[in-house]
């Protein structure tokens, strides 16, 4: 669906994307993990043609480089800023938005219907997006990258600084996409929702990718050892392993266990494993 | 995307420009109704003129060569506020009024001469006729003050020549002696005031010979020895002239400089929403975009423009003589006006940044094309650096055809200017932002 080719960006000295090559296959959501600056978002400018990469080639569906304006009509971008006008109406943004996609009358007022349907704003369709909350701004952002049906999303960050409830409406909103077909680009720098909705993930930072794969593929092989933490009584001791079911057993055949608390690595380790730094660092 | 497709995109982006400035109420006040108060407030208050004294031109049309009418054409060019253009024939004296080029057209007749040498016995000076520019009225005060005072300088100077005022003195006494409704006593006593005269002239002429100052042209201090002629040039056309025709353009320019400042902000709040991205990302090209905001604007400064002449047609009876010419005169000032729009959007990085340096320059722009100080007060580099200001311009072809009666021809340089300013801002605006947008 998208081909990134070594890409590489450049800003003066800083170096922002630097030989990415990312093969993102069609029906999938794609996680692009990353801390903040790593290059998520010059990445995803590319991606949309944006960005005009110093070196490298992007490439869409086989159609081409987005660069090439009618290239975009294959894309829907939510951007991380809120790419929305305030003094206009949800409908009237949508409006906008599937005008400029070549939406027209009656398909445009279906689409426009449904996708705010989709994010749960329909009942609020005619308030000006400035009385919206940061929440739903965030779902209209979201609503108007898929406002004419695309068959590739790019959502940059879109649950930034959201509330937990529209946070759950978008996430269930990108697992319905990918369940529909649509290819989902999805960067974030928090792993709890790479690992929730994405069917694999890249991990970016200072421009570099330093890994792909499935969540599971990656932690097993860069997150390290799971800890097992075994209580007895007051006393507790802790236990670093590979096969941790294994070791409970081993653990629970033992006798005078009053607990055992596990924790398994995750993205978080993977990235600390990678780069030697936190993801919020 | 197809032709019809991609104007769809422009319009709707268009579109949404005007409909976010609509909202805005303070920025629609400004943009809709301030300019109205504008022109209305002028119209009341100056009828049109407003100006301060200084260099003003003027075209002189000189079909007397005698001495009277060459030593005051020479005067009138040595006053320092006035600058003389001398022309050939009255036509192209008031076609210089028409374009704007000067203040006023004066002719001085064939018989500048003879009305001075008649003055004593027909009691009436030689008849300048002109015509002037009405929307500059303080500094057509300002000439005619200057030319009174020329008029009385020459005549001055002409009784000053002895033989001169003997001639005339010559004419008086065969008029006294043929007027039959005069007592003979009383001609008896004019005839020796005449001779007391005659003995002083007698001297002075002995004076002169001898290089000593004579006194007599200070003895005429209260003659008003030149009867100006100075109409309007509006008024030799049909129709009324009022204050509101000539304060009109003043205030359609500053409605246009409304909607500049109003939309010349919209770029750079694009780009700080983050709706520019999404615009950019839409399948449509960068120029495409900015079209779509150069027409919200053209259409912005078009509404504008018609509500104000409609306003003041209907309110204040402004007559629309030459309504096509009009139409070409708001088309080409809503243009240039777009372009110098689409030059200054593009250089802000923010809302705030954008709008400030925009009123900014605009303002510089209507001080430098006379929106606030007259042209003709500036140093003759400032005036030529005022060819530079769309406001000259728009004012001039707005002006050429509401009442200022200039030809089609006449009328080419304006639009041509304006028509010119608003490409080069476009072109140069359109390829700042493609620029700015291909990182």
């Amino acid at each position: 669906m998208l081909r990134l080719t070594n890409l590489r960006k450049t800003y003066g000295e800083l170096v922002a994307v630097d030989g990415v090559s990312l093969h993102v296959r069609r029906g999938e959501v794609f996680g692009l993990l990353g801390p903040n600056g790593a290059g998520k978002s010059t990445t995803i400018g590319m991606c949309v043609g944006l960005v005009r990469p110093d070196s490298g080639e992007v490439n869409v569906d086989g159609v081409g480089s987005p660069m090439r304006h009618e290239v975009r009509a294959h894309l829907g971008v939510a951007p991380q800023a809120l790419a929305i006008y305030d003094d206009l109406t949800g409908f009237e943004n949508l409006r906008l938005f599937g005008g400029l996609y070549g939406l027209r009358g009656s398909a445009l007022e279906e689409r426009v219907q449904r996708v705010l349907d989709l994010v749960g704003l329909l009942a609020r369709g005619n308030d000006r997006a400035g009385g919206y909350s940061g929440g739903m701004k965030r779902r209209l952002n979201l609503a108007a990258a898929l406002v004419h049906d695309p068959p590739l999303l790019l959502l940059d960050e879109p649950t930034a600084g959201v509330d937990p409830q529209s946070r759950n409406n978008i996430l269930d909103t990108v697992r319905e996409l990918s369940k529909a077909g649509r290819t989902v680009i999805y960067t974030t720098h928090y792993m709890e929702e790479a690992q929730r909705v994405c069917d694999r993930v890249g991990i970016i930072d200072k421009g570099r990718l330093l890994c792909v794969g499935t969540v599971d593929e990656l932690v097993r092989e860069h997150g390290g050892k799971s800890q097992l933490r075994i209580e007895r009584g007051e006393k507790s001791e802790r236990l670093e392993t590979a096969d941790p079911v294994r070791e409970i057993a081993r653990v629970l055949g033992d006798g005078g266990v009053t607990g055992v608390h596990i924790d398994r690595p995750d993205l978080e380790s993977v990235f600390l494993t990678l780069t030697g730094r936190s993801l919020r660092d | 995307m197809g032709t019809i497709a991609g104007m769809s995109a422009l319009w709707a982006i268009a579109r949404t420009d005007l409909r976010i400035l609509l909202r805005d109420k303070a920025a629609a006040f400004f943009t809709f109704v301030f300019p109205i108060l504008f022109a209305m407030f002028f119209g009341f208050m100056f009828g049109g003129g407003g100006g301060e004294r200084g260099k003003i031109e003027i075209a002189v049309v000189q079909q007397d060569k005698g001495p009277a009418a060459e030593a005051f054409v020479r005067d009138l060019g040595k006053t320092p506020e006035i600058l003389v253009k001398k022309v050939e024939t009255e036509a192209e004296a008031e076609r210089l009024v028409r374009k704007g080029d000067v203040l006023a057209s004066i002719v001085i007749p064939p018989t500048f001469q003879k009305g001075f040498d008649d003055l004593f016995s027909t009691g009436k000076g030689p008849v300048v006729a002109g015509v002037l520019d009405p929307s500059r009225k303080a500094e057509v005060g300002l000439l005619e003050g200057r030319l009174n005072e020329l008029a009385f300088r020459t005549m001055a100077g002409t009784f000053q020549n002895a033989a001169g005022m003997k001639k005339q003195l010559a004419k008086v006494r065969e008029a006294i002696a043929k007027a039959p409704d005069i007592e003979n006593s009383r001609k008896i006593l004019f005839g020796a005031a005449l001779q007391n005269l005659d003995t002083i002239l007698n001297d002075n002429e002995k004076r002169e010979s001898e290089g000593k100052p004579t006194d007599l042209g200070g003895a005429m201090a209260e003659f008003r020895p030149v009867q100006l002629e100075l109409k309007e040039l509006a008024r030799d056309r049909s129709g009324p002239t009022n204050a509101f025709e000539v304060s009109l353009p003043q205030g359609i320019v500053w409605g246009l400089m409304g909607c500049v400042t109003a939309f010349v902000a919209t770029l750079a709040h694009d780009r700080q929403r983050g709706t520019l991205v999404r615009l950019l990302s839409a399948p449509v090209t960068r120029w495409q975009v900015i079209g779509g905001k150069a027409l919200a604007g053209f259409l912005s400064c078009m509404l504008v423009q018609w509500v104000l002449i409609l306003l003041f047609a209907l309110l204040f009876k402004v007559h629309l003589r030459e309504p096509m010419m009009l139409g070409l005169a708001t088309v080409a000032s809503a243009y240039a006006f777009v372009g110098v729009m689409m030059l200054l959007s593009v250089m802000g990085r923010s809302g705030e940044g954008s709008a400030g340096f925009g009123r900014a320059v605009i303002l510089v722009m209507a001080m430098i094309g006379g929106g606030t100080i007259p042209i003709f007060f500036m140093p003759k580099f400032m005036q030529a650096v005022s060819s530079a200001s769309p406001f000259k311009w728009a004012v001039l072809a707005i002006e050429g055809s509401l009442w200022r009666p200039m030809t089609g021809t006449e009328m080419l340089l304006p639009l041509g200017v304006l028509v010119g300013i608003g490409t080069v801002g476009l072109w140069i605006g359109g390829m700042m932002f493609r620029r700015s947008t291909m990182s």
